[in-house]
């Protein structure tokens, strides 16, 4: 039958799509298709019958046998019986799809745990905006939320900033905290992104972000431990206006302080906070630590 | 216009009280953008695609707009937009080519007896 087949296939697929959009096939699929074979039986049956031009209500077939009683009756519930098992397999597919979407995340987590060093991410010594010095270990104990950039950046830092700041709202609102959830500044411009410079900078997208800088070998450093690949053009006079060449991703780090996911270009705020939600609502499920202080 | 202190009359960008180099901030950006376009637009009015490589057409054609464009954003800014309008044209048509590529292939493909799922 159709249905079965189109069970399996969605469950053979890999769910990255939205879990509604099944649910939606599903139905489209059932009834324009038992529809279609209703139809076409009743223009069997009435065929002939011109009285009904106006109305396309199928006639209440009497039963005058008890075959025929039985056969209307069968049908009855054949189609209660078809629903609930349209319902069960719909709910099926949705518990599976969502334990299949955690299971994936739970091993993107894996992959950067266990065995070794974290792949991306690190042991690093910075400063912050007021000049204290701000260690890995700092970051640690909440989801922190890192982005590598400079103030001189023409279009797509602040782009990237703005969404930030869109993001940070939008965690905040669903996690009912500020303190979960921490976003990063590093500057890969550290001659020219002194503290005072990087904070009116960053004051502009968001208040909570933490503007972290250092000397040029720690800002190379951290970059080369994060996996972040940029060039800052040489021979430069001082004075000089240049700009910095750089990766841009954020990087998504867990209260452990290893990589989670990269959140890129093409994600979109919205997109964003739900990647970083589910990792967050898996972290509590798991009845992990998380600071809120 | 001087009044801004990364234009083209001042090379240096403005120095912070702590050594650093002061960035532009978001109503000088738009500024900027703002500059940009209008150039832009020009370029585009008069069927320019690299002011790089036809820096002397470009001027000529948009005089006006290149040095509103140069004194609202800072060098690096300028050159780098010049060269991103160039990238992303052959960017796009590149993604054009392939896609009609892509849809040659599959009425091809559709004409020897295949159909898509």
């Amino acid at each position: 039958m159709a249905s079965t087949r189109f069970i399996s296939r969605t469950l053979g697929r890999v769910p990255k799509a939205p879990i509604n959009r099944s649910l939606t096939t599903s139905a489209t699929q059932h009834i324009p298709l038992l529809r279609a074979s209703q139809s076409t039986s009743q223009t069997q049956t009435f065929n002939g019958i011109s009285n009904r031009t106006f109305t396309t209500t199928p006639l209440l077939r009497k039963g005058n046998t008890m075959g025929k009683i039985k056969t209307q009756n069968f049908t009855g519930i054949s189609w209660n019986a078809t629903l609930l098992f349209i319902l069960t397999a719909a709910g099926l597919m949705v518990y599976f799809r969502v334990e299949k979407e955690r299971l994936q995340r739970k091993q993107i987590r894996e992959m950067s745990k266990g065995v070794g060093k974290p792949k991306v991410g690190g042991p690093f010594v910075l400063r912050d905006l007021d000049g204290k010095e701000v260690t890995e270990e700092d970051l640690k104990g909440r989801y922190s939320f890192v982005y590598f950039g400079f103030t001189h950046c023409p279009d797509i830092c602040p782009d990237e900033l703005d969404k930030m700041a869109a993001i940070i709202d939008r965690v905040k609102e669903e996690t009912k905290s500020d303190k979960v959830f921490q976003p990063v500044f590093i500057t890969c411009d550290p001659a020219r992104d002194t503290p005072e410079v990087l904070r009116a900078y960053l004051k502009e997208f968001h208040p909570a972000i933490m503007g972290l800088t250092g000397t040029y070998e720690q800002v190379k450093h951290v970059c080369k431990q994060y996996r972040v690949y940029f060039s800052t053009p040489k021979d430069i006079k001082p004075g000089e206006d240049y700009l910095v060449d750089h990766s841009i991703y954020f990087y998504l780090m867990d209260p452990d302080g290893d990589f989670v996911e990269c959140i890129g270009r093409q994600d979109t705020p919205e997109s964003a906070t739900k990647v970083i939600m589910d990792h967050i609502n898996d972290w509590k499920r798991e009845g992990k630590p998380l600071k809120n202080y | 216009m001087g009044w801004l202190p990364w234009s083209s009359s001042t090379p240096e960008t403005p120095k912070s009280s702590d050594g650093g180099r002061i960035a532009p901030d978001r109503s000088s950006r738009e500024r900027c953008y703002e500059g940009r376009d209008l150039f832009f637009s020009c370029l585009d009015k008069n069927d320019i695609l690299d002011s790089v490589k036809n820096d002397k057409e470009a001027r000529r054609k948009c005089g006006k707009e290149i040095a509103e464009f140069e004194s609202v954003c800072s060098r690096a800014w300028v050159k780098y937009f010049k060269e991103k309008r160039v990238m992303e044209y052959n960017r796009d048509k590149t993604i054009e080519k392939l896609k009609k590529e892509d849809q040659e292939q599959v009425a091809q493909m559709k004409a020897r007896g295949w159909s898509p799922r």
